[in-house]
């Protein structure tokens, strides 16, 4: 579907920069205004009707206008890093799952990245095509519900039950490979947990063709509305430069003109090996945003389609490493041989251990880089993890994006930012 | 409650037709007679039951997601599992206009306040779903920074397991929830004493 | 590279660490997203080292030593291994940088400081530090000097302590079972 002719921006990519100063991420009542009794503080309390979760968003408002802007976070704050420590290796891993709550997949990813360069344990194959496979598959369902939600806020109610109907075949497939259909918890260090069922591999495809179709859907309803574009058009404006210095990545970098896609600069699991493109718009507005996220949509269907191809050829491969003192070994074993029965209690008690090191691992999430910090102090359970989050980043430049915004505009700016509160508060 | 000695009321009496209506002469019947009976001893009305059969097909949940739960709650409103048949799709976000409190997701220490103030602003009558392992018992975070469980501050009528439970489940919560207010069990808040 | 105030390098699983003197933290710094091109700040995180296994008073050998490693690990032929990493000080503030070219260039710098002493801040020199740093402050207690608002982020206002040290417990509640008496 072609993309709607595009009227002349509002306000182009700016001079200079727009983060507030001295504080980045306060826009602050400037001085004329400080006084004045037209400026009211409204408080978009930690509940309020929109769907992001728990965020605080503290507005100084002149009228319409958004004149001074403070986040307030914290309100989601869950402890997953000390309780990360007092874990098990494979313990631990059940805990990124539930920090970005809707790509869990890709966090499960990164934190067992980490823990394999660590181990310098290498995954066959299989594994790291499933792996890209659902991790593109949850890529999906992220801006599927990222669409249902931001598209409902503004008033395009009816897409969330479009969006939601595709995500719910999103999670069949999950729940079909990995039992659950959220935190699905199917990453183990080394490989994958189990085997592809059968029967994955045709419906998989069947959504495959599906999915492209669903797409159009969603941008026929939106992509040529006036509504639409005048609400998204020309708001929330980032330039490159900006979005550098606030450390923005992901779909809010790609929005603003830069062309930086982990996937492409530094490719892992098997990215190098696909066919994809990486979307890149050059205005940095909401409407960017929203058509970076669904070109990439689109781009995931395409890795999936490719990943199918070749793990349907890989049927009887070993879906997980063979490194016995990391990977538990295949139960029958455990009748005749004691070494694997050693080995099998040491791992489920003990757990085990990984030699010392420090490792920052990073994966595209839907959202941007996401990043893991992981160090080891040679023992059974992590010294210290720590989770770089995008929408903790995208929650502090929101008052970049703000600076000439109207109360309306807020919604779509944060909506288009893409922040889920559990990887902001972690 | 004391037992009322007054003769049992007609259900055509109070304007709810039964199937006698075609021998209108006949007297109350077997059914009737029975259930005015059930209704004496329970010390309740027609009336009300039919305040409570109202008042379970249209209880409006409050936006109240807080995490991961809060995904597959909104999960329920979508065409699959459709909680519209229920009577309530409609999400207030007011909690001033909300009957039912789902808290789904883990509460932090620092969100429990705003959770209280909440849970008073509703006006009664109000139910409270804990909504998976987080909300009903601190689930997998028993730490510095996680509630260990919501009913430590507000009363909960429901408590529904999972992390995060699926639609279906949070369905059989609320189907329950709606059995119990048309049994007529008291409200958790009549029940329990939580913080006044 | 000629990095101002570089006190070693390590490289290690594919990456580069270096450690930088805290007093010519903000010079380096500059250098490197200047002259080297590291203009993404990634992440900063602070980290505690206390109770890490091979403090001076770890002897190798001795069962269960502090950080909880036993001897007869797998491999280990009976002696604990101490980690070869030793570090300077309590607690360390590591700085993730990377060069958005080709080939995706990461970095990181590691400045050792103890407790209450602060770090410059990198707030100047990229923005997006600000709420980095306060996570620093507000869960591991280490303060920034010339960080324009460093209150608490993730806790309340009025909590006391800072929850990631490693004498700070993990708190929650003991889980009572049914059966118990």
């Amino acid at each position: 579907m072609a993309i709607a002719e595009r009227p002349e921006a509002r306000a182009s990519i700016y001079e200079g920069t727009r983060i507030p100063s001295p504080i980045p991420t306060i826009l602050q009542v400037p001085e004329e205004l400080r006084d004045s009794d037209d400026v009211i503080q409204v408080n978009f309390g930690p509940n309020h009707p929109s769907t992001h979760g728990v965020l605080r968003l503290v507005v100084d408002l002149n009228g319409e206008q958004i004149v001074g802007l403070r986040a307030v976070i914290g309100y989601l704050h869950t402890g997953f890093e000390k309780n990360m420590e007092q874990k098990t290796w494979w313990k631990a891993i059940t805990y990124p799952e539930r920090i970005d709550y809707v790509s869990y997949q890709n966090n499960e990813l990164v934190f067992v990245l980490a823990i394999e360069q660590l181990l310098g344990l290498e995954t066959p194959e299989k594994a790291r095509w499933m792996r890209m496979c659902l991790c593109e598959l949850n890529r999906l369902h992220s801006h599927l519900v990222w669409l249902a939600t931001s598209a409902l806020e503004l008033g395009v109610i009816s897409m969330f039950w479009y969006c939601f109907r595709e995500r719910e075949r999103i999670l069949d497939l999950f729940e079909m490979v990995t039992g659950g259909r959220m935190h699905t918890r199917y990453f183990q260090a080394g490989g994958l947990a189990e085997d592809i069922p059968q029967g994955f591999f045709p419906e998989a495809r069947k959504f495959v063709e599906w999915m492209p179709k669903a797409v159009d859907d969603y941008e026929g309803l939106v992509d040529r509305n006036k509504i639409w574009l005048e609400r998204t058009q020309g708001i929330g404006i980032l330039s490159a430069d900006d979005a550098i210095a606030l450390g923005q990545s992901g779909p809010v970098l790609r929005a603003s003109g830069v062309d930086w896609d982990l996937r492409r600069a530094r490719p892992y699991l098997a990215y190098d090996e696909v066919d994809f493109d990486v979307p890149v718009y050059p205005n940095g507005d909401v409407y960017d945003r929203y058509r970076v996220h669904m070109d990439e949509m689109r781009q995931s269907v395409r890795i999936v389609a490719q990943t199918l191809d070749r793990l349907e050829d890989m049927d009887g491969q070993p879906w997980i490493a063979d490194d016995r003192k990391v990977v538990l070994p295949p139960r029958e074993e455990l009748h005749t041989s004691m070494e694997s029965l050693i080995h099998h209690f040491k791992i489920v008690t003990e757990g085990y251990r990984v030699p010392e090191g420090q490792v920052y691992s990073v994966v595209e999430s839907p959202r941007g880089e996401l990043g893991c910090y992981v160090i080891s102090d040679g023992g059974p359970k992590p010294w210290r993890v720590k989770f770089r989050a995008p929408s903790f980043l995208a929650t502090a430049a929101a008052p970049t994006l703000m600076r000439d915004a109207l109360i309306a505009d807020l919604i779509a700016i944060v909506g288009s930012l893409d922040g889920v509160m559990g990887e902001v508060d972690r | 409650m004391a037992v009322d000695d007054r003769p049992p009321k007609r259900l055509a009496g109070l304007g709810l037709n039964s199937e006698r209506l075609l021998w209108p002469t006949k007297g109350p019947g077997v059914f009737e007679n029975e259930v005015a009976q059930l209704e004496q001893a329970l010390g309740v009305t027609t009336l009300e039951k039919a305040a409570r059969w109202a008042q379970s097909r249209s209880m409006w949940p409050d936006t109240f997601g807080l995490a991961c739960c809060a995904i597959e709650m909104m999960a329920i409103v979508s065409s699959r599992y459709d909680i519209a048949r229920f009577g309530m799709e409609a999400f207030r976000s007011s909690p001033r206009q909300a009957d039912l409190l789902i808290v789904s997701g883990r509460v932090s220490h620092k969100m429990a306040a705003p959770l209280r103030q909440i849970y008073d602003q509703m006006l009664e009558p109000k139910w409270v779903i804990a909504m998976g392992a987080c909300a009903s018992s601190g689930g997998m975070f028993n730490n510095y920074a996680v509630l260990q469980s919501v009913d430590k501050i507000v009363p909960v009528d429901i408590y529904v397991p999972g992390c995060p439970p699926r639609p279906e489940a949070l369905m059989e919560g609320i189907i329950r929830l709606h059995e119990r207010v048309q049994a007529g069990v008291p409200h958790a808040y009549e029940m329990q004493q939580v913080a006044g | 590279m000629n990095l101002p105030g570089l006190l070693e390098t390590r490289e290690a699983h594919g990456e580069t660490t270096f450690w930088v003197e805290k007093e010519r933290l903000l010079e380096a710094c500059t250098h490197l997203r200047d002259e080297e091109g590291f203009t993404f700040l990634s992440d900063v995180s602070a980290v505690d080292y206390l109770g890490w296994p091979g403090a001076p008073r770890d002897v190798a050998g001795y069962y269960g030593t502090v950080g909880g490693r036993e001897t007869g690990a797998p491999g280990s032929q009976g002696l604990a291994r101490l980690p070869e990493l030793q570090p300077l000080r309590r607690f360390s503030v590591v700085y993730h940088l990377l060069a958005l070219r080709p080939g995706a260039p990461r970095l990181r710098l590691q400045v050792w400081v103890d407790d209450g002493e602060s770090v410059p801040s990198v707030v100047p020199i990229w923005p997006t530090a600000d709420w980095h740093e306060r996570e620093a402050w507000d869960m591991m207690g280490i303060p920034f000097e010339g960080h324009p608002n460093l209150v608490r982020i993730l806790m309340d206002d009025d909590w006391e302590g800072h929850p990631l040290r490693k004498d700070y417990p993990l708190g929650g509640e003991p889980v009572r079972f049914s059966g118990e008496e």
